[in-house]
């Protein structure tokens, strides 16, 4: 039989609040957190703006010496992971630290450290510190979370990008079910860097002004930082340490266009397939599903695409589920849009809160489903599912669903 | 769930109703896909592997007389057209071609007929440590050199580091899993088991599975300023020579490998030729630091017992051993940990000795595996002179040894500290 897994600990650092409750209390209320950026000059860009992270102070969670070493990647992660862990009450609880692991997606990872060793190298203005270079590797953030908490069960780094921290709730999940873990760490952190600022910069695919999900006036996303970060435990386990239960991860899917290295299959034929692979794989129906939080990047064909596949799979029911399209206030986080939409998830069950879309005034007869403008709204879910989606077509779909003990 | 699956219109196999059913199927390998340093496909490859051939050279196209080292297990010229479409050649970065073009050659070497399957139930998982490392220095010149508006969009869509994977899905219709997994030295490895265990419940019939990278200048330049290529800061000669008591560090190599993974079921229905089991995974975490291996060999000692379900039927192990003082150390303490008194009945071999070590090359060394099983043949480990004494194990030096092999292990270390042991079977 398989193994049920809740999820048992939350932890969030974003452009809109660096722990849960301001985080989760931002969104209901549909807090906008673009800005100018800071963490490099953008004056020379056609675009200025990003979901940046401030007033997180790594002073007060690291050490002269750490912040030294740890990349803003790591930085996130950590403070998010401790967040977590702690609410979770494992940082009181002694347990197997060999059935405790770490899954986390990645993006960027920690390439602004990399970044500035190259620039100085390239410019020859001075020599680099070659401890820029550790960040170099997009596993160091999940082995940093690892060796702090002393975790030696499995280990690993999911690198699907826009997808990563989705696919990797989906691989810790697996782990689980392997019996190799019964505590796994999962989610993503990543930060702001050049590389993926100009990258999206000149595909043309960012908005100068807001990120307007599924509105006409949509110009594209708007890039994001952060760390979303959820512990998933096997149930027993759960259940034996009296641990805090969010909700129940139910299942989840992962699959491919095979259509093109950076826009979506036109019809939603990927969409579809992916969100109708995860219903199958957490054995649900599509009538069950009450709420859906969007992959919702703003750019013109993904909304199109998303907004066609979620119709293919729900049909006339399709216009009645409340779509939350969080990338309008936290941005596309990348490495770790999809931990933090699944933390925005989770809480909509527990809460019973569907954040809005916001920055939404304009309909698009292409994107014509209920996606929850500009407003929170109430409304008791049940089941609820994530989409992710990356460049070159990878479709992530998690489902969960509200913590019973039947 | 009956009505649900009357609207599952891309997904019909009934397969996917049971998704509470684990452990269904067993898993084979039935096709081997490589683009190596020794050789490019099944047959010159297995060649050298067996003579014990070096793909190890001075390195060729860039500079490297700012380093302390100058070698590199780099790839012949490849002419890639062979694999690939010339149109579809032109969106793909090297590392893009290497592993499309070893994809390739695996499914050639399965005879799948990729047009009969069900698109959606053929899958691919794949690792990489760096992906487009040269992409995305590229990128960053030019970014740097033209500024943001003058920076390349085409360069940026291919230095993602899951574009390889959809370069590959893209040129085989592939809609099934697709994932990439980097965590360094373990990435292929962990590539290999998320597709082993899908294939195990049924959620996929056929699925690529492993990885590769390649070897570039900005990749030399971080691995020499971090200290982590021969000779390092000792005065010895630079070279590959896993289990030498006169190891000083890695030669950095490149390449990629593919196994085709498919459920025994859909490959006896096809009649397809399996070259061997993949019957276990183990993983497991050290935590002696971010540079780190596992130290004490606790770690992969208890991936490798995890991985091998009967311990007495393994006669062989694929070592992770890099030539380096302290994994070479570790995965010795951790085989004697495993196997006790029969730790010196194993024999060990470490293909990294001819391929130079690079975090994609679990796919590599998974083909090597299979094939070494599937005709009883043990490979050497070259350039190792004066076995350590600290690394006191059955090592197969010199030549290549014929030898049964019941099962095998295959080992993937991380420094920073993921452990992987994947268990092969023979397959009768």
């Amino acid at each position: 039989m398989r193994k049920r897994v809740v999820i048992t600990g939350l932890g969030v650092v974003s452009a809109v609040g660096n722990n849960l409750p301001e985080f989760w209390n931002s969104l209901t209320e549909g807090k906008d957190g673009t800005k100018e950026i800071t963490v490099f000059d953008p004056s020379a860009y056609r675009t200025k703006i990003a979901a940046e992270v401030s007033d997180l102070a790594p002073e007060a969670h690291f050490s002269k010496k750490e912040i030294r070493r740890l990349s803003r990647c790591d930085q996130f992660g950590l403070i998010a992971f401790r967040e977590a862990w702690k609410s979770a009450g494992l940082d009181q609880d002694s347990q197997d630290k060999e059935k405790g692991g770490v899954v986390l997606g990645a993006g960027s990872g920690g390439i602004l450290s990399v970044e500035r060793y190259f620039r100085d190298f390239y410019q020859g203005r001075k020599k680099p510190f070659p401890s820029l270079l550790i960040s170099y590797s997009l596993a160091t953030t999940t082995d940093h979370i690892a060796i702090e908490a002393d975790l030696k069960g499995p280990r690993t780094t999911t690198a699907t990008v826009c997808s990563s921290s989705s696919a990797s709730m989906g691989v810790a999940f697996e782990m689980i079910q392997m019996g190799l873990a019964e505590v796994m760490v999962t989610g993503g952190s990543d930060s702001l860097c050049e590389v993926s600022y100009s990258g999206f910069n000149s595909l043309k695919l960012v908005d100068p002004e807001s990120c307007k999900p599924f509105d006409k006036r949509r110009q594209g996303l708007v890039i994001g930082e952060g760390a979303g970060i959820l512990i998933l435990e096997e149930l027993e386990h759960a259940l034996k340490r009296n641990a805090p239960i969010h909700a129940e991860f139910l299942g989840y899917g992962i699959c491919a266009d095979a259509y093109h290295l950076t826009a979506p299959e036109p019809n939603g034929e990927g969409v579809e397939r992916v969100i109708k692979i995860a219903l199958v794989h957490a054995g649900v129906s599509s009538e069950e599903i009450d709420t859906i939080n969007a992959h919702g990047t703003a750019t013109t064909f993904n909304d199109i695409a998303e907004t066609r596949g979620i119709k293919r799979v729900f049909e006339e029911r399709a216009k009645e589920i409340p779509i939350s399209g969080i990338k309008s206030m936290v941005g596309h986080c990348l490495g770790s849009a999809g931990g933090i939409e699944a933390v925005a998830t989770v809480m909509t069950l527990e809460t019973g809160i569907i954040p809005p879309t916001i920055h939404y005034k304009v309909p698009d007869p292409f994107c014509d489903l209920n996606y929850t403008p500009n407003h929170s709204i109430k409304k008791d879910v049940r089941i609820a599912i994530s989409n992710s989606f990356a460049f070159g077509g990878n479709n992530v779909c998690l489902v969960f669903g509200k913590f019973s003990s039947e | 769930m009956e009505v649900y699956n009357k609207t599952f219109r891309n997904t019909p196999n009934s397969e996917l109703q049971t998704p509470n059913s684990p452990n269904a199927h067993r898993v084979v390998i039935t096709g081997l896909g490589m683009i190596s340093s020794i050789g490019v496909g099944k047959e010159a490859f297995w060649e050298n592997c067996l003579r014990g051939t070096s793909g190890i050279r001075p390195i060729h196209g860039f500079d490297v007389s700012p380093y302390r080292s100058r070698l590199g297990g780099q790839l012949p010229e490849i002419d890639f057209k062979a694999f690939i479409k010339p149109a579809n050649l032109r969106r793909m970065d090297r590392i893009g071609k290497i592993v499309v073009s070893a994809v390739r050659v695996a499914i050639d070497d399965s005879d799948l007929n990729l047009e009969e399957e069900d698109s959606s139930r053929v899958g691919i998982s794949i690792g990489t440590g760096l992906g487009s490392s040269d992409t995305v220095d590229q990128f960053f010149r030019s970014l740097l050199k033209e500024g943001p508006l003058g920076a390349a969009p085409l360069l940026f869509q291919t230095a993602v580091p899951n574009a390889i994977t959809s370069h590959c899905a893209i040129e085989y219709g592939i809609k099934g899993v697709n994932i990439t997994f980097s965590h360094k030295e373990s990435s292929t490895e962990m590539a290999m088991t998320f597709a082993y265990h899908l294939l195990k419940e049924g959620r996929a019939d056929v699925i690529f599975a492993g990885g590769g990278d390649e070897l570039s200048e900005p990749l030399y330049h971080v691995y020499s300023m971090l200290g982590a290529l021969s000779p390092g800061k000792g005065k010895g000669a630079e070279g590959m020579r896993p289990f030498d008591r006169d190891r000083n560090g890695i030669v950095l190599g490149e390449g990629s490998g593919i196994l085709v993974l498919e459920t025994l079921e859909h490959a006896k229905k096809r009649g397809a030729k399996i070259y061997a089991e993949m019957a276990g995974v183990g993983l497991s975490g050290s935590t002696d630091g971010l540079l780190s291996y596992d130290l004490r060999g606790d770690s992969m000692a208890g991936a490798m017992s995890l991985a091998a379900k009967d311990l007495r039927t393994v006669d062989h192990i694929s070592a992770a051993a890099n030539s380096t003082p302290d994994l070479d150390r570790a995965e010795t303490l951790a085989i004697k940990k495993v196997f006790r008194e029969r730790a010196k009945e194993i024999s060990v071999s470490s293909l990294k000795s001819m391929l130079g070590e690079f975090d994609g090359s679990g796919g590599i060394r998974a083909c090597a595996l299979a094939l070494s099983l599937y005709q009883g043949m043990i490979l050497p480990t070259i350039g190792t002179k004066n076995l350590d004494p600290q690394c006191d194990l059955n090592v197969v030096l010199g030549q290549s040894k014929k030898k049964e092999i019941r099962s095998a292990i295959l080992n993937g270390c991380s420094n920073g500290g993921s452990n992987i042991s994947l268990w092969f079977k023979r397959h009768s």
